[in-house]
């Protein structure tokens, strides 16, 4: 057994970037592809059709925002479990969560340009003449909604950065006491993460819908998103070690747990999206079910079903067995693959909720994807991560002086 | 259990798990002593008045055959009420035990190993608590047995679109799988019992039921496999079961019932009030018991963060479900809850939000979770605040409802408060009995967390191969002490010693043997050699097996057998059918791992050859062995003496073919 207050010997070219490394190119490669393809997408969309443009602009930072937020939940939800197998990976979280302030900046132009485009409830005239969205409208106002959306990414911003400071302040002086005031404060920040996302879920994705309500929409948000984040930190690692970095850092124990949360996410994400379904449809009451009509019609209905195959059991039956979390390929198609579903999940929240309105009726539009889904995605994705690589620029790749460490490095799940 | 771990807490430099520094056999002693001694006069007061209470609920049931629930308060618009409230509160008391065992083992909280026995023994009479009451609500109870689906004359069958047939499904498989696991865990224990006992009932009743257990680690190695894939299906249990008792008030339409967070709400309550039930009884046995340094201020600060952790959910919880009533914009959900906070109820509902979200609070301070007057206040606030909860659920969403010309008040009866205090006398009858004739402390988990019992690749005494040893061996000979032909039984003094053992007896070539240790030590299956269990394939075939069989048996009995059009849903309603697969699955995996570790590991045999060693006994109080059979091929008495010797024994005894 390690002694535990000795630092365990790391070989510290496996833990910073280099200069000349493929990844210190990156914010700059990145970076520029995104912002050229955010500037194509905007004025694309602008001059054309800007409901498009929002919807998929919408979809795309709030995949990116909920991977930054699992990140989050994977940094304070160690922290205040006191987990010691999970340090050698926490730093590449305390990243991850970093880039919410960017991304709360790429939401600024949808949150004055675009909420007409995408929230039925910002015109005058259809809550005037809607009584629900009258009563409704103390909450849903523009004036508040921009208040408290700018609220949700201060908070998390302010979060983020406090952590992430602190944990690297420790990589200098190696202070235990920095541990204990990063534990101590997990616990309340856990609370603001929970209320902020919460109401961030439902003020961006349920408004879209605003006669729908559905008090379990936060636990959904939540789900996926942590199952989001736990593949992107899979797949960070394994790029990062096919360029020589963290190579005796991280080791298979760490991919077995990480495939066991997988596991779990997948199972929980299941439960979650299953109990907020089944409880509609029995219940059956018609401002309800509604919402899962929109999504069972004009071509949505096999995207659901996709969902349930893909998003739970095709994953589900692959994460079983040990052979799969222990190897990097496997847990590496698990990570793109679970990623590319969470992004179908997000897209199958907000698309079918657009309105289009034909003889005057109106109906769900069908399922069209649009190129400016994947402009925006590469756009929002590209500043993402440029974000990501020049954050993790400079620092240590670990937690280097974290009194946990050793164990994190020498732990065995079998 | 096999996993490295630091022995302190390298950050805030906490004590040791088990206070005192013991050894194993200190370990033995402390839990195995309450069994042997005669029970204290305090042990048959509280037996005395559980029992007394016990008799009350026996006298209001029995009174209630008689008269019909028309002794109960219910009335027309809360025909739900007492008993379905305590109904909720038992089975979320019952939630516990089972994340103790199941979830807190999967997140390596080794913690655990002191409270899971005694929290799941509480679960399974906490859910025998819950099964009584929708029993004796049904009206007929003498006709319960047309909830489970039997072929009958009148060719009729259950509706399994009704949430109701779900609970059957769910709480009594629930029960059932606990109890599996349960069982599972105590067996090594079973055998310790056994072997400090002299002789008589007590002999032959643990012999029975510890169904031959050796320590062999080719036992506990499927025993550790089929244990680990018990707590990875009861994790899901678990969350399944109160979800689907909350599925009995939100599928239903009513304001206050029908909302979409109810079942992770559920489970976060129940498990928040299941570990307060555990803390008041835990802090109640500990100081009977002399446990103190078993269970310690480390355990109940990390059950108050628990609890902390569970009554925020709930707070979370209460906050959704109460803004979204107004986001609704829909006049019964807002008036639901306005009714609940400052209705008739408001005195119910305020006691529910101060016992659940305020009072654990004061739970962020250290001071207060390691302090045991306030960890009892708390304990036993929070349990009055749950079975509040369910009464705020049950009886304000009812008791006003569509038609205000129904609405009324509901009161208990006397005849409704002696059930509810008379489920308490079954309860704690069982919990003392549980005390008196079990072991209270998981023995063989605590001794393995103990520092002592990992095994340490210190500098062998060793150095030479087993092979070499055993030519070395062949040389000089021995004689082992004893006269018997079955095979000789080496003792060694501790894990490490056993484990370098272990490596020289396989590189030397031997089949037929096996190591024998009181907890299952970690690494000795790579010293041994020994393969992967093949537990997780009985696991995945009756896993799937059950889950298909759930599936099939729904959709015959619903669209074959038994068709009826209940509110206009399709015969075929598969969402409806899900939780019955899901807990089927489940029935059939938890057999899968226990059938599959009795298969395996050649269980029960009751007879074996090494039981004739006296010295064999300790093996399940903190003696370490090897044995090898004589019809091995490498076997020769005097070599194979000699070579063990050699490997590190501090004895060798040549055991007798039984008679």
């Amino acid at each position: 057994m390690a002694d535990s207050h000795q630092l365990p010997a790391i070989d510290p070219r496996e833990i910073s970037i280099p200069q000349d490394h493929p990844w210190a190119r990156m914010p700059m490669i990145a970076g520029g592809v995104g912002i050229v393809f955010l500037a194509v997408s905007l004025i694309w969309g602008l001059s054309g059709s800007s409901q498009q443009l929002w919807n998929s602009y919408l979809v795309a930072c709030l995949f990116f925002i909920s991977l930054g937020l699992g990140c989050m939940f994977f940094v304070l939800a160690t922290l205040a479990s006191r987990a010691g197998w999970s340090v050698a990976v926490r730093r590449l979280a305390e990243h991850g969560m970093a880039t919410l302030p960017v991304l709360g900046v790429l939401m600024l132009p949808l949150l004055f340009l675009g909420l007409h485009d995408l929230y039925h409830w910002t015109h005058h005239e259809a809550v005037e003449a809607d009584p629900l969205l009258r009563a409704k409208s103390g909450y849903l106002n523009e004036p508040f909604f921009l208040i408290r959306s700018i609220f949700y990414i201060v908070a998390w911003t302010l979060v983020a950065w406090w952590f992430r400071k602190e944990s690297m302040r420790q990589d200098e002086a190696g202070d235990p006491a920095i541990t204990r005031k990063l534990q101590a404060r997990s616990a309340p920040a856990l609370i603001v993460f929970g209320v902020t996302l919460t109401f961030a879920s439902f003020d961006w994705i349920m408004s879209l819908d605003p006669h729908w309500y559905s008090t379990i929409f936060g636990v959904y948000f939540f789900a996926g998103s942590f199952l989001g984040a736990l593949a992107l930190l899979v797949l960070l690692i394994i790029r990062l070690q096919a360029r020589d970095l963290l190579t005796s850092v991280v080791t298979y124990e760490h991919f077995h747990d990480l495939g066991k949360l997988l596991f779990g996410f997948v199972v929980f994400w299941a439960y979650i999206a299953f109990s907020q379904f089944m409880l509609i449809w029995y219940g059956a009451i018609p401002e309800e079910t509604l919402w899962y009509a929109h999504r069972w019609e004009h071509g949505w209905r096999e995207v659901s079903i996709f969902l349930a195959a893909g998003h739970f059991a095709l994953p589900f039956f692959f994460l079983l067995p040990i052979s799969i979390k222990r190897r990097k390929i496997t847990i590496a198609v698990a990570s793109v693959w679970l990623l590319l579903v969470h992004y179908i999940d997000l897209y199958w929240l907000v698309m079918p909720s657009r309105t289009t309105t034909v003889d005057g009726v109106a109906g769900a539009l069908g399922f069209h994807p649009h190129l400016l889904d994947l402009t925006c995605l590469i756009g929002v994705g590209g500043v993402f991560l440029g974000a990501l690589a020049y954050l993790m620029r400079r620092p240590k790749l670990v937690p280097m002086r974290d009194p946990r460490l050793a164990e994190s490095l020498s732990y065995e799940n079998i | 259990m096999a996993q490295a771990v630091m022995d302190i807490d390298p950050v805030d430099k906490r004590p040791d798990l088990i206070g005192g520094k013991p050894d194993f056999h200190d370990i033995t002693e402390s839990v195995a002593q309450p069994l042997e001694w005669k029970p204290s006069l305090g042990w048959y007061i509280t037996l005395a008045i559980s029992m007394g209470l016990l008799g009350v609920f026996g006298v209001s049931i029995a009174w209630l055959m008689w008269e019909g629930i028309g002794i109960w308060g219910n009335n027309v618009p809360v025909a739900w009420g007492w008993p379905i409230v305590n109904f909720v509160f038992w089975v979320g008391i019952g939630h516990a035990g089972t994340l103790i065992s199941a979830v807190l083992f999967l997140f390596r909280q080794r913690w655990r190993t002191s409270i899971n026995r005694a929290a799941e023994a509480m679960t399974l009479f906490a859910v025998m608590c819950a099964l009584v009451f929708p029993g004796i609500h049904t009206g007929r109870p003498w006709v319960a047995y047309w909830m489970l689906p039997l072929p009958n004359q009148m060719d009729m069958w259950p509706q399994f679109r009704s949430p109701l047939m779900w609970d059957v499904f769910a709480v009594s498989i629930y029960f059932t799988v606990s109890a599996l696991f349960w069982y599972l865990g105590l067996i090594p224990d079973l055998a310790t019992v056994r072997d400090r006992a002299k002789a008589g009932l007590r002999k032959i009743t643990f012999g029975f039921l510890s169904l031959g257990w050796r320590g062999s680690h080719r036992q506990w190695l499927h025993y550790e496999r089929a244990y680990l894939l018990l707590a990875g299906l009861a994790t899901p249990l678990v969350l399944s079961v109160h979800s689907v008792v909350s599925f009995d008030f939100a599928t239903s339409q009513l304001p206050g019932w029908h909302t979409t967070v109810f079942p992770p709400y559920f489970v976060a309550g129940a498990i928040f009030s299941g570990m307060a039930m555990v803390l008041t009884l835990m802090l109640i046995c500990r100081v009977v018991f002399k446990m103190e340094h078993i269970i310690n201020m480390l355990h109940f600060d990390r059950m108050a963060k628990l609890i902390l952790l569970t009554g925020s959910l709930v707070g979370y919880a209460y906050g959704i479900e109460f803004f979204i009533a107004w986001y609704s914009g829909n006049p019964f959900e807002q008036f639901a809850f306005l009714n609940r906070a400052f209705g008739p109820y408001a005195w119910a509902y305020w006691i529910m939000v101060s016992c659940n979200v305020l009072s654990p609070q004061i739970f962020w301070f250290k001071k207060a979770r390691t302090n045991v007057v306030i960890l009892f206040i708390v304990s036993i606030l929070v349990n009055i605040g749950m079975w509040f909860e369910r009464f705020v659920i049950v009886v304000t969403s009812l008791h006003r409802d569509f038609l205000p010309a129904s609405w009324d008040y509901f009161t208990p009866t006397w005849w409704d408060i002696a059930t509810l205090a008379g489920s308490f006398g079954l309860f704690f009858t069982l919990f003392t009995l549980f005390v008196r004739f079990l072991p209270m402390v998981a023995i063989a988990e605590v001794k393995g967390v103990l520092p002592q019992a990992h095994a340490h690749e210190e500098a062998e005494a060793e150095d030479r191969t087993g092979d070499e040893l055993h030519k070395a061996a062949a040389q000089e000979g021995a004689d082992p002490e004893g006269e018997g032909s079955w095979g000789l039984l080496a003792k060694f003094s501790d894990p490490s010693a056993l484990r370098a053992a272990c490596t020289k007896v396989r590189e030397a070539g031997y089949k037929a043997w096996d190591a024998h240790t009181p907890f299952p030590v970690h690494g000795l299956e790579r010293a041994m050699g020994l393969g992967r269990s093949m537990v997780p394939y009985a696991v995945l075939v009756l896993g799937l097996g059950g889950a298909a069989a759930g599936m099939l048996l729904q959709w015959w009995v619903s669209v074959e057998a038994y068709p009826l059009v209940i509110s206009g849903k399709p015969f075929f309603s598969w969402p409806a059918f899900v939780p019955i697969m899901f807990e089927t699955g489940v029935l059939g995996g938890a057999l899968g791992a226990v059938l599959g570790f009795l298969h395996f590991s050649r269980l029960p045999r009751h007879h074996h050859p090494l039981f004739e060693s006296e010295e064999f006994a300790g093996v399940s109080d903190d003696e370490f062995f090897i044995s090898i059979e004589a019809e091995d091929p490498q076997f020769d008495r005097r070599t194979t003496t000699a070579f063990l010797k050699k490997a590190g024994a501090s004895g060798v005894e040549a055991v007798p073919e039984p008679a």
